[in-house]
């Protein structure tokens, strides 16, 4: 997916100023926040269930090489075909060809953030191969030709008169001013689509590395169908989804599911183990899973960055952060939006253009608290600020200005010694004269005028805190 | 360099040095760590910890089940449930009904119950019997207005139905009609998700895994929309459990 994450201050700037995107999201957080925290209240030792779910997480990326090895021997041994893609085009080109070759021209798919990440579905286009998005938001998103705005809930900043235009125009049918019998068209189009398809293309939610095993959450039957209807099920996935155990599932569909949408469970869990079996009456003959990484080696590389990866992709963090709240999921440029995004877009395209993604953020660890893994995300996202200014580990990343930084340099050595704390003080008196009315300054000139556009700049005080200080003891 | 070990390549060289066979001890995973031994033996504990708390783990999952969106009801018997699944298909004025060919509904009860309604019943599997092909099994599944299936388990923590096809039960009689109906018998209830889990890896150890599993907790349901919840988006928007036992 192209990504246009350097946009971010316009596409905040719009949604800010956008009424009915900012109706939606403040739903968002009345809905699945709320939701969220019944959940985890609700269940006994949430706080053991996300330590253990963590420990999982880390000692498996941790052996990352190990448990992939473990779930290609064990996809090979249930009948199912498995691919390694070192990058976005890689996964695209194995998808495409395999369509190809078995002549197929009708695809549907289930919800897959990494088919975002691939673009699949305009490369599929561009070979003449029809993809259908059939969970209700992609569906939405697809129609309208634009990006999802929540990991789980793609279609919510449009409300169901812009639904319904929408399908008057693209499917021609009605006006219907009921979400009831939106649904219902939407069922009815896509259920032929599944009859059609000769491929249904998932995402997966977790791999196990000790079966070989997908396991797709759901709560519209989607996922159901696409692993159900046509001949052949392709699971794309990152490579950081595995889990070593089908043991360890219970757990991890708690911790997302409740942290997700505060479920207890979603309407469907659906393993797959390969393509059915000899005796079965119905189900893919062929399976394969492609697991992708496309710039995760990057993070799993940097000990400051490996904890992004044991994201359970549930959206909590989304749902809990004041910026994501206002800004919404668009304004983020590219497929992983929220405090999370603001770390994994970056390392996934291009951490100088993505820039502004790790500023965005009020660092006040809400998201962090609502984690299900605990992923310490203030902590990453102000490592990835340090990177941008200081260029340790990224040097070409290093995108501070050379005003910036040697403004930053003075007032290092302004501070450095109380020498040099009073000289500058007193040259701060001095300086800001002419503007300071009433014991604040209103307005500075460029390029300091950023620090004054919205608030009020409280003026350096006429006696330093040191000398009070002083004088109170004197006294 | 094959395309496969470039990206083990580049996926060690991140790891950085460490050893091929991790210490499973310190994961807080219970799993790998493991022999099949003590895999069968919490297997066994649980099989006898569901028969002997059979009575309060049905309570329980009427109680979840509800709370999952199922329409919940409990008889005694088997004939008691019959007249209640006949009340159901009369209500919905249904013509045609797919079932799966689970044990429990082998004996042709369905059939049985649903004759003097003069509704069509067809099981779904392909077998020395059948007078249908795979494509005929499934245009019927997609015309049917009930499909009534056996389980394999229920859960009472989170209110699921645990279906696992094979030779006999297809994936698509609980999936295509608009309303499913599941029979669960006394002695099939789990107390939770970890539970089935550890069954299941005894299967996969036993090699009897199959290749897919359903668990299905209430209705297909989605909130999309202005999160509004609506129900039966793909899958069936009314969803009976029939509790026998």
């Amino acid at each position: 997916m192209q990504s246009h994450t350097k946009d971010f201050r316009q596409g905040a700037g719009a949604a800010l100023s956008d009424p009915k995107i900012q109706a939606n999201l403040e739903g968002l957080y009345n809905g699945f926040h709320q939701a969220r925290i019944d959940a985890s209240d609700q269940t006994p030792d949430w706080e053991a269930l996300q330590d253990k779910g963590r420990a999982i997480k880390a000692h498996t990326l941790d052996n990352l090489a190990y448990y992939l090895e473990m779930v290609e021997r064990n996809v090979i041994a249930s009948g199912g075909h498995i691919y390694f893609a070192k990058d976005a085009e890689a996964a695209s080109n194995y998808v495409v060809n395999l369509a190809k070759e078995r002549g197929i021209e009708l695809v549907i798919k289930g919800k897959s953030m990494v088919s975002e990440e691939m673009a699949l579905n305009h490369r599929l286009e561009e070979e003449g191969i029809e993809p259908v998005e059939t969970d209700l938001g992609e569906y939405i998103v697809q129609l309208a030709e634009e990006t999802p705005f929540h990991i789980i809930a793609p279609a919510i900043h449009k409300s169901r008169v812009e639904v319904s235009e929408l399908f008057v125009e693209k499917l021609n049918v009605p006006m219907y001013d009921n979400i009831e019998d939106l649904t219902r068209e939407a069922r009815d189009q896509l259920r032929q689509k599944f009859v059609d398809a000769g491929m249904g293309i998932t995402g997966a939610n977790f791999i196990v590395a000790e079966t070989g095993t997908v396991t797709l959450v759901t709560n519209e039957g989607n996922g159901r169908m696409c692993t159900s209807m046509p001949k052949i099920h392709v699971a794309i996935t990152g490579m950081e989804k595995v889990v070593p155990s089908i043991e360890d599932l219970g757990l991890f569909l708690r911790l997302l599911i409740r942290s997700a949408t505060g479920q207890r469970i979603s309407s469907y869990v659906t393993t797959v183990t390969g393509p059915r079996g000899e005796d079965e009456v119905d189900g893919p003959e062929e399976f394969h899973l492609v697991i992708v990484d496309n710039g995760r080696s990057k993070m799993l590389a940097d000990p400051n960055l490996r904890e992004a990866l044991y994201c359970l992709r549930c959206g909590a963090c989304l749902n809990a952060c004041p910026v994501y709240r206002k800004v919404g999921g668009h304004a983020y440029g590219w497929v992983y939006p929220g405090p999370i995004g603001a770390i994994v877009s970056p390392m996934l395209t291009n951490l100088s253009e993505a820039k502004d993604l790790p500023f965005a953020s009020t660092l006040c660890g809400a998201c962090k608290e609502a984690c299900p893994v605990k992923i310490n995300i203030p902590r990453m996202l102000l490592y990835l600020r340090k990177e941008l200014t200081q260029g340790e580990t990224y040097p070409e990343h290093k995108s501070v200005s050379m005003a910036e930084s040697t403004a930053v340099k003075g007032w290092r050595a302004s501070v450095s010694s109380s020498f040099m704390m009073r000289l500058s003080n007193l040259g701060g008196r001095l300086l800001q004269l002419p503007f300071v009315r009433g014991g604040r300054i209103d307005r500075l000139p460029s390029p300091l005028s950023g620090w004054t556009k919205h608030r009020k700049f409280p003026a350096i005080a006429s006696k330093p805190f040191r000398t009070r200080w002083k004088n109170i003891g004197k006294k | 360099m094959t395309e496969r070990n470039e990206f083990f390549n580049t996926i060690r060289q991140a790891l950085g040095p460490q050893t091929e066979a991790p210490n499973l001890t310190g994961t807080g995973s219970s799993a790998l760590g493991d022999n099949s031994d003590a895999v069968s033996a919490r297997s066994q504990a649980i099989q006898a910890y569901i028969d002997e708390q059979s009575g309060p783990l049905m309570d329980s999952l009427s109680e979840s089940a509800t709370g999952a969106g199922w329409k919940v009801a409990r008889f005694d018997d088997l004939d008691k449930a019959g007249d209640h699944i006949v009340g159901i298909v009369r209500d919905v004025e249904a013509n045609l009904v797919v079932r799966s060919r689970q044990d429990v509904l082998e004996s042709g009860i369905v059939e049985a119950w649903l004759a003097s309604l003069g509704v069509d019943v067809v099981p779904m599997a392909l077998g020395e019997h059948s007078e249908h092909t795979v494509d005929e099994l499934r245009s019927l599944a997609e015309r049917a207005d009930i499909g009534i299936t056996g389980v394999d388990y229920a859960i009472a923590e989170t209110g699921s139905c645990v279906l696992i096809p094979s030779a006999q039960v297809s994936r698509l009689v609980s999936l295509l009609p608009p309303i499913h109906i599941a029979i669960v018998q006394r002695g099939q209830v789990l107390p939770t998700l970890d539970e089935l889990f550890t069954i299941r890896r005894r299967d996969f150890l036993d090699g009897n895994l199959g290749s897919y599993m359903n668990l299905i907790s209430g209705p297909s349901r989605s909130a999309d929309i202005e999160y509004t919840l609506v129900t039966g988006v793909h899958g069936p928007g009314e969803v009976h459990m029939i509790l026998v036992g």
